[in-house]
């Protein structure tokens, strides 16, 4: 009995030292490597943060850009005292007196004009001489809302300056405004905004960083997991392991640890990066928001993303198994990504609260805990489900790759 | 010592194979009832023609595959029941078996001499002994991309041989390997035989199986259709030299064709 032990524990001792070196190995292939380090680690950041950078500059410049623009407003029938009126709620527009319509629509419909305002003939007269049962005067404003100029001037003429001159109008009919007013919304309130900043932080992380950690994670260990497995079946290198006197299922464990290894290393730059240069990936906007993250956030996330990269470390080596090259399992892996890559931006727009159960779907769940840490809102049911069922996932995936690795068929060796 | 009893190895094709065999068939026998037995201290050679089954009987062997009927054994240990211990019994070489390109000579040798649990001074000490033999030292550094055929071949056959293993499977050993490399591989094979290993190797050089195989079994359609060493092949077949006899044992298995 007492050999039958020794001889477990001599068999456990050589998996765990068989595991130890297919890791080792595949680590020191990405590792001893300047190349790969930087195409692995370091490129898709610089990619992801001056892509992002200069997406959220161009939009912040295209903002600065219309506010800055001179609205052109065509006005027909204009009142006396109306140009004036809008010159001094908007300085810098500029305004035309409307002759052709055809020609004013068109130059709206060209971005030639920004806002055409038409007033009824005879509006002054309305204004002046109404009494009750006449017809109201409408004002009637023309804009392009796909063109951003014509947009801002609607904006801001169309439901602002011309709020403002009905004001002014009806004060000439009324003597007594106040009493017209039953209440204002937030005339002086300047404190409206009540929000945690940590939480308002966490929410725009929690919708942008489960998009980002799978677009980076999963395609982080893509290109070296296909390699792995499908470009050492293609190079005839995997035989040469699988004649060793080491267990298949050794083999599995020690590139899949690796994988997940290297995608976890990855996910943590990733992610150290997007919380790092959030500020000039949003344009170097000022949200007065927290994007911070507190010790516990921090504990919870990295847990979770070594068990997400174990996960997708899986998922990928047991999609390039069923491949014979390296562009084989590129192709398969592919929809695996495009499938995740949806699961991921699903929880972006997410308002409702999902079910408990929606915690117990593999990789959904995940999204939606990553978003939950970030706000703060998981509880600690939602996250230990999420958790359990990503390892247990990850574990099943394994015990089929296992079960691949001994069929010749599979292996096509 | 290896024992096979009644091996048979069937394939099921896929249609893409089916195709390029010219047949309906989804199944292919590659090793048809094949027995034999190969002793230490001698060097036994499959002959046969391309796709006889050759390949097909060392991989199943070498554990690489699984028969689909019969036993193998490799120094005691059953095939199916115990590869790892048939596996570190032998070091099997094939032109399929390729190193990790991205390595070095140095990392690949140490790397599978660890697989092996071979100490590290024992290791250093093969390396020395394996990488002089083979005139690997002036490039042991260099990445196996890096080399040229034979010395990436030069290079596999001693990180096959790390573990000294008792038996040495070779599946073709000197093909696409220069004269030069070819001799210096043929030689070691001797000089292992002459340590008392037993080296198996498969061949369709009829010149390579004269010089340097003990026995010869002659494969032809999965089967084997003669077995002894070259004198009582040539004597059973009445031929001069092993290419005549191989004709004679290939007209007779195809029916006089």
């Amino acid at each position: 009995m007492l050999s039958l032990n020794f001889t477990d524990t001599k068999k456990e001792e050589s998996k765990m030292s068989g595991i130890k070196l297919i890791c080792g190995k595949e680590l020191d292939r990405v590792f001893r490597d300047r190349k790969m380090i930087f195409s692995v680690f370091f490129l898709p950041v610089i990619i992801m943060v001056g892509i992002m950078s200069l997406v959220g500059n161009l939009s912040n410049n295209a903002q600065k850009d219309v506010e800055a623009h001179t609205s052109i407003v065509y006005i027909q029938n204009s009142p006396v005292g109306f140009p004036q009126f809008l010159k001094a709620a908007d300085r810098d527009c500029k305004i035309y007196e409307m002759s052709d319509w055809e020609k004013a629509t068109e130059m709206i419909k060209n971005g030639d004009a920004d806002l055409l305002i038409k007033f009824p003939e005879n509006f002054v007269d309305m204004v002046s001489g109404y009494k009750q049962g006449d017809v109201i005067p409408q004002i009637k404003t023309y804009y392009n809302p796909s063109e951003d100029y014509s947009r801002a001037a609607y904006d801001t003429i169309s439901t602002g300056v011309l709020e403002a001159y009905r004001q002014s109008l009806l004060s000439q009919r009324v003597d007594n405004m106040e009493g017209l007013t039953v209440f204002t919304v937030n005339s002086d309130n300047p404190d409206m905004v009540i929000q945690d900043e940590e939480k308002a932080g966490g929410k725009i992380l929690g919708m942008m960083l489960p998009y980002f950690v799978t677009i980076l994670l999963f395609a982080g260990a893509m290109g070296i997991g296909t390699d792995m497995v499908a470009g050492e079946k293609e190079r005839g290198t995997m035989a040469s392991l699988l004649v060793s006197p080491i267990k298949r299922s050794s083999i599995v464990l020690g590139k899949v640890i690796a994988l997940m290894i290297i995608s976890g290393v990855s996910s943590v730059i990733y992610v150290g990066a997007l919380v790092a240069f959030m500020p000039q990936m949003i344009g170097g906007a000022d949200l007065g928001m927290n994007l911070t993250l507190n010790p516990k956030q921090i504990a919870m996330l990295a847990v979770l993303l070594v068990a997400i990269a174990f996960l997708y470390s899986a998922i990928i080596v047991l999609v390039s198994v069923f491949a014979r090259t390296t562009k084989e399992a590129s192709s398969y892996v592919m929809p695996v990504y495009m499938l995740i890559l949806v699961l991921g931006m699903t929880t972006m727009f997410t308002t409702k609260t999902p079910g408990e159960w929606v915690y117990a779907v593999p990789i959904y769940n995940t999204s939606l805990a990553l978003q939950g840490i970030l706000t703060q809102e998981v509880t600690t049911m939602q996250y230990g489900v999420t958790l359990g069922m990503t390892l247990v996932f990850g574990a099943v995936l394994i015990g089929v790759i296992g079960k691949a690795f001994e069929s010749e068929k599979v292996m096509s060796i | 010592m290896i024992e096979i009893k009644n091996l048979t190895k069937i394939y099921k094709l896929n249609k893409k194979q089916m195709k390029e065999s010219k047949t309906t068939d989804t199944l292919k026998t590659a090793v048809d009832n094949l027995s034999l037995t190969a002793r230490p201290g001698e060097i036994y050679g499959l002959l046969g023609p391309n796709g006889a089954g050759k390949t097909t009987t060392l991989r199943c062997i070498s554990t690489i595959i699984k028969p689909t009927r019969g036993e193998i054994f490799v120094s005691g240990h059953e095939v199916k029941r115990e590869p790892e211990k048939v596996r570190e019994k032998i070091g099997f070489l094939t032109g399929d078996i390729k190193l990790d390109p991205q390595f070095s000579v140095d990392y690949m040798f140490n790397f599978f001499g660890r697989l092996h649990h071979i100490q590290e001074d024992k290791l250093a000490a093969r390396k020395e002994e394996l990488f002089t033999y083979f005139g690997i030292k002036d490039f042991s550094h260099k990445k196996i991309k890096e080399l040229s055929t034979g010395m990436a071949q030069k290079a596999a056959i001693a990180v096959c041989l790390v573990h000294d293993p008792e038996i040495i499977i070779f599946d073709e050993p000197t093909n696409g390997l220069d004269v030069i490399t070819a001799r210096s591989v043929t030689d070691y094979l001797k000089k292992l035989k002459a340590e008392g290993k037993l080296v198996i190797i498969s061949t369709h050089v009829m010149s390579e199986a004269e010089k340097i195989c003990d026995r010869i079994g002659v494969i032809i359609d999965g089967q084997k259709v003669a077995e002894g060493t070259l004198g009582q092949i040539l004597h059973d077949t009445n031929a001069e030299d092993l290419e005549d006899a191989f004709f004679e044992l290939y007209r007779h298995q195809k029916g006089g064709k």
